[in-house]
């Protein structure tokens, strides 16, 4: 019921701190959560990936996670440094429908955080768990290594409840995926985000 | 949950929340978060539907099987008239994942209960019964059963971790007494049960 109670909340801290201070206090919540996940490090991709499988990494906090194989990333020598990963559902998903049948409607507070942050950080939200999400994925990211190099998260596209889309062009052009790939992607998927090696010379990278 | 429709939540955005209190803690200490939790349930309470019932035993009926307020979140056993048990908290899965994911729950969560349990009433083991009673409390106020309101009293929580927190002696006879139970009853609820309360007419 606490996830159904934080529209609540979240109204309540728009009034005192207005939406882009709900946004900052959202980005902070990111941060802490990821810095107490500790770290992780995997021999390759193989592993990481079969471990992303198993549930076994700091992503699968968030719910079953599909490691997309079929979908690498390659540097400019063609080595693999990265894979698309998706989540089935969004994490958010069940607390709007649990928000349906509990109260009715979903407080305006959602849409009022989804739109500060779309406006003025990374368009790309659809709800406003999107905001903590983002920052939570980049940071634990940081944490992981893989092959002995820390990974950076690039969130690409997300699908919310309506059916409303969204697609990163900015960061779609950094891990040199075909955004009509990403956007078949959102058929299936409602998350979808690239895990590739810091500092890797992507090829195409636009 | 007894009815279908309501999915189960993902237990990240519990997690996230519980963060998102414990930075609040942060700016606001111990009886700003409370004040927080206080807040948050009744707002969560106020945005549901009011109900009406002709009798205590459409009421009981609506309880037991998820189509009231007080049964949205969590399945209620109704042990006798005005007894209720709640099989199991629905903040174990969280919890449980925060454990699991996270460590150990940060100390404010306990430091909230313990002073909600000196300015309001010695009900709460931890942050999420501040939440829990509250609303109970606030979503009885709602209900109506014929021409009198509905009002609510934990008798006892009974946390995942093994720990109970229920009223001093002389209150918690009292409480028993109007919720037709013995103090042996109790003791065998709480053996299967998250948290047991006490519904009657205002």
């Amino acid at each position: 019921m606490i996830d159904v109670a934080l529209a609540s909340l979240i109204e309540d801290m728009i009034e005192k701190a207005g939406p882009d201070g709900v946004v900052e206090f959202w980005q902070r919540v990111g941060d802490n959560l990821a810095s107490r996940m500790g770290k992780e490090a995997y021999l390759g991709w193989t592993s990481f990936n079969v471990a992303v499988r198993e549930s076994r990494t700091a992503f699968s906090i968030e719910g079953e996670v599909t490691p997309l194989t079929d979908m690498a990333i390659t540097d400019v020598d063609g080595d693999v440094v990265g894979y698309l990963y998706a989540m089935r559902q969004c994490c958010y998903n069940p607390t709007i429908f649990r928000t349906r049948f509990a109260v009715g409607r979903m407080s305006a507070a959602d849409r009022t955080v989804t739109d500060e942050y779309n406006e003025n950080i990374h368009n790309i939200a659809v709800c406003n768990f999107c905001v903590f999400h983002e920052r939570f994925r980049e940071e634990i990211a940081k944490n992981i290594a893989v092959s002995g190099n820390a990974l950076a998260c690039f969130l690409l596209a997300t699908r919310g409840w309506s059916g409303e889309t969204k697609i990163s062009s900015k960061n779609v052009a950094q891990v040199n995926i075909n955004e009509e790939h990403v956007r078949a992607l959102l058929r299936n998927y409602e998350c979808v985000y690239a895990l590739v090696m810091r500092g890797a010379r992507i090829k195409g990278e636009r | 949950m007894s009815d279908a429709r309501i999915p189960e939540s993902n237990p990240f955005v519990e997690i996230a929340t519980h963060l998102f209190l414990e930075d609040i803690a942060t700016k606001v200490g111990v009886s700003g978060l409370n004040n927080y939790l206080v807040s948050l349930a009744k707002n969560l309470a106020g945005s549901m539907p009011k109900e009406e019932y002709g009798t205590w035993s459409q009421f009981l009926s609506a309880l037991s099987t998820g189509q009231s307020i007080l049964s949205t979140f969590e399945e209620v056993r109704p042990v006798t008239e005005h007894c209720m048990s709640t099989a199991r908290s629905p903040f174990e899965r969280g919890w449980r994942e925060y454990a699991k994911r996270v460590g150990a729950f940060a100390p404010v969560h306990r430091e909230v209960a313990r002073y909600y349990n000196h300015k309001v009433r010695p009900a709460a083991v931890t942050s999420v019964h501040v939440v829990l009673h509250t609303f109970r409390d606030a979503a009885a106020a709602r209900v109506r059963v014929g021409s009198d309101g509905v009002r609510y009293e934990p008798i006892a929580s009974a946390w995942v971790d093994g720990e109970v927190q229920m009223p001093e002696e002389g209150k918690l006879e009292a409480l028993l007494k109007r919720a037709g139970i013995t103090r042996t009853r109790l003791g065998m609820l709480l053996r299967n049960h998250a948290d047991v309360w006490l519904l009657e007419s205002a």
